[in-house]
């Protein structure tokens, strides 16, 4: 077990006055049997009330209305998460496992991953977490991690195509080889430890829960993992979602700490 | 019969009413080109006629299919229990684009996903009734049967003094009894993408009828959980159903497509709160896909325990082998239609390609199996209609109306569509088409 303190940060900079804007965040960590959250605080601003609930997936979502003109809106989280709890993440709902089976929006495949795909073939296992673990394995191989080569909307073909890119596009491409195997996968976004960005990794089901897998650093997602939300793909669980009247051009920053908080 | 429409007083108000009706501004929007073209929608006076005895039948028949899609929907986002017993295959709901991951564990007020639902269907020479598709997203037409009684009324009242028919006016008053079965408590609007909606007339004309207000997005606003609607003085007034006669793409641009400028942000969120009612519920698409019409009648042994009373059109899926051989060795006589494409397209005869284009299709259907259904020609009976001064036969087809409240409700008329061009069997509006009235006799 560990105990992380986090700090998710994200502050978008307008070049023009926002009159007003609607916004929905996915930035809570999830509880589940691997870890659970304490004292988990939301600041925004401009402070605008806001209203709380939880999409399809079960997301927790903060979401309303700012109606004071401003030229930066920002949000931050904070809180404790204790990892490792468990090594099972969450027991699977078998009534929506069926959604995660099928190729969705951007982890689809297309000529150049089925060909990948079957290359594979004659080296998978029959277990089905065993084909997983070594198809992130290969995938960790024959990837390249990269920076600024793909974007948010990226799919799992495009970016296995560029041979290049960064967590979310291994977890899409991860997902689009897991369902060719008929294995039910979803995506996760969550955080690691260290200063950065949010982080991507894979959920597939096994014997009735799901278990994390982090294609990107080739692990299982232990307890470094502070899960945030799950989905098909990224678009199912996008961090800050918004639309504003006016506000010109925008910059967004995003600042995430994950500390390990030491006993002395 | 034929004695009776001969006597039609009617006849000769056919140039009034279609007068009446452009000055009304029943019209058809579409886009042609990139330009917006407004086309009246040719009325003819000659009604279709459905025997009082006919019509209870399409009734039970229309009732026990529209209850059971509304069980599949409802079973569909939460339990999946008809997919899960084998009876409709996992594709054929998953990988459609009807289907939205975005409406599981939202249930819709009292459970109501289709209030409003549009069924086609034709009858056949062979006198037999036949299903063509089921509408249950946004389906449109009921204003202009009702406006086309009003004006045949008013041109000619002893016609309908002299028959005795159903007098489909109530649809007003069936449609706002539906949309306040479900209300949560507020008022009750008709949302309108706008004048340029093919649909404008019928959203006006429905709003004006049940006395719900007309608004538009902007109009509407989303505060604290709840749904409010702007009034002009700027006060918020709580809405408690929203009819709306925008696509579930459109709806809400924070829950689903993002550069939605018609839609409101946030009012999915209210909705999945059960703090309002949407009328019809957004992802109905996952039962009115040209794939999902094979499986209505399964659907309807399944979960209502009954032997479907109306027959789909004989219907074969690609998908499975068998039906493939059977669409292969029968090309000719099928047509084929693309289960994504609506409102006559992506539809084509076998028997009207060329060799190559035949070749072409083949080899894209062995490669999309699960993007084509095939079906039987169906010769279905020529409606009379009045072309010029002559009485010349077309094909036809009919949209009931279905509501659901407390129970089903089929509206006593319909919309009768028919193809002006004798060797058409397309009779949608965006391509061309007129319309009738339909008379349900009412003894």
């Amino acid at each position: 077990m560990k105990k992380l303190t986090f700090d998710y940060y994200m502050q978008i900079d307008y070049s023009e006055t926002v009159s007003s804007c609607h916004f929905t965040i996915k930035c809570l960590p999830k509880e589940t049997l691997r870890q659970r959250a304490e004292n988990v605080k939301v600041l925004l601003s401009p402070d605008v009330p806001y209203n709380m609930g939880r999409d399809s997936f079960g997301n927790a979502q903060i979401y309303g209305w700012d109606d004071v003109a401003h030229t930066t809106f920002s949000f931050r989280i904070t809180g404790d998460v204790y990892t490792g709890l468990d090594r099972r993440e969450e027991q699977i709902d078998e009534d929506m496992l069926a959604v995660f089976r099928h190729p969705h929006g951007l982890n689809r495949a297309g000529e150049g991953l089925f060909a990948y795909h079957e290359k594979l073939a004659g080296e998978l296992q029959a277990d089905a977490y065993e084909r997983a673990l070594f198809l992130t394995h290969r995938l960790h191989e024959d990837f390249v991690y990269e920076k600024g080569c793909t974007d948010v909307g990226t799919t799992a073909e495009e970016a296995w195509k560029l041979g290049r890119g960064v967590c979310q596009d291994y977890a899409h491409i991860l997902i689009a080889l897991l369902h060719m195997e008929g294995i039910p996968a979803r995506y996760v976004t969550g955080m690691i430890p260290g200063e950065g960005a949010s982080h991507a990794w894979v959920e597939i089901a096994k014997d009735g829960f799901w278990y994390g897998i982090d294609p990107t650093n080739d692990i299982p997602a232990g307890d470094d993992y502070i899960k945030i939300g799950v989905g098909r793909d990224a678009a199912d669980c996008l961090i800050n979602r918004g639309i504003m009247h006016g506000g010109g051009s925008q910059t967004q920053v995003v600042r995430v700490s994950v500390n390990e908080e030491r006993k002395d | 019969m034929e004695d009776r429409m001969r006597q039609l007083d009617l006849l000769k108000h056919t140039d009034t009413v279609n007068e009446l009706l452009a000055r009304y501004g029943v019209k058809f929007g579409i886009y042609k080109n990139n330009e917006f073209k407004e086309q009246l929608f040719p009325f003819d006076a000659i009604p279709r006629i459905i025997e009082h005895e006919e019509f209870l039948f399409l009734e039970r028949g229309l009732k026990q299919r529209v209850m059971a899609l509304n069980l599949f929907i409802k079973d569909i986002y939460s339990k999946k229990q008809i997919v899960k017993d084998g009876i409709v295959p996992e594709d054929f709901i998953f990988a459609s684009s009807g289907y939205m991951a975005e409406c599981e564990n939202a249930m819709p007020p009292r459970g109501i996903y289709a209030h409003i639902s549009g069924i086609d269907l034709v009858k056949g020479k062979d006198g037999h009734w036949y299903i063509l598709e089921d509408n249950l997203r946004v389906p449109s037409g009921a204003s202009y049967p009702m406006i086309a009684r009003e004006l045949c009324r008013r041109s000619s009242p002893d016609t309908f003094h002299d028959n005795h028919l159903e007098d489909n006016r109530n649809y007003a008053g069936l449609l706002r009894h539906t949309m306040d079965y479900v209300n949560t408590g507020g008022h009750t609007v008709i949302l309108t993408p706008g004048r340029y909606n093919a649909a404008y007339f019928e959203h006006s004309y429905l709003a004006e009828k049940t006395g719900a207000h007309l608004v538009n997005g902007s109009e509407l606003r989303v505060k604290n959980d709840r749904l409010y609607y702007v009034s002009v003085d700027g006060s918020l007034e709580p809405v408690g159903a929203v009819y709306r006669r925008i696509s579930d793409d459109y709806l809400d641009p924070m829950n689903f497509r993002p550069d939605s400028l018609i839609g409101i942000p946030h009012i999915y969120d209210v909705f999945r709160k059960g703090n309002v009612a949407l009328l019809n519920a957004p992802g109905n698409g996952v039962a009115d896909d040209k794939g999902i019409y094979y499986f209505v009648p399964k659907m309807i042994r399944y979960y209502l325990d009954e032997e479907p009373v109306l027959s789909n059109a004989p219907t074969y899926l690609p998908f499975y082998e068998e039906d493939m051989r059977y669409v292969l060795e029968n090309f000719d006589r099928l047509v084929l239609k693309d289960v994504a494409e609506a409102g006559g397209y992506g539809v084509v005869f076998g028997s009207s390609m060329s060799k190559e284009q035949k070749e072409d299709f083949i080899a894209l259907l062995k490669r999309e199996p699960r993007r084509f259904i095939a079906q039987e020609v169906i010769d279905f009976q020529d409606l009379d209609i009045m072309d010029d001064c002559f009485v010349v036969p077309r094909k036809a087809d009919l949209r009931a109306f279905v509501l659901m409240a407390e129970e089903p409700l089929v509206w006593k008329s319909g919309l009768t569509r028919f193809s002006r061009n004798p060797d058409s069997f397309i009779v949608n509006s965006s391509q061309g088409g007129g319309f009738k009235d339909t008379w349900v006799l009412s003894q």
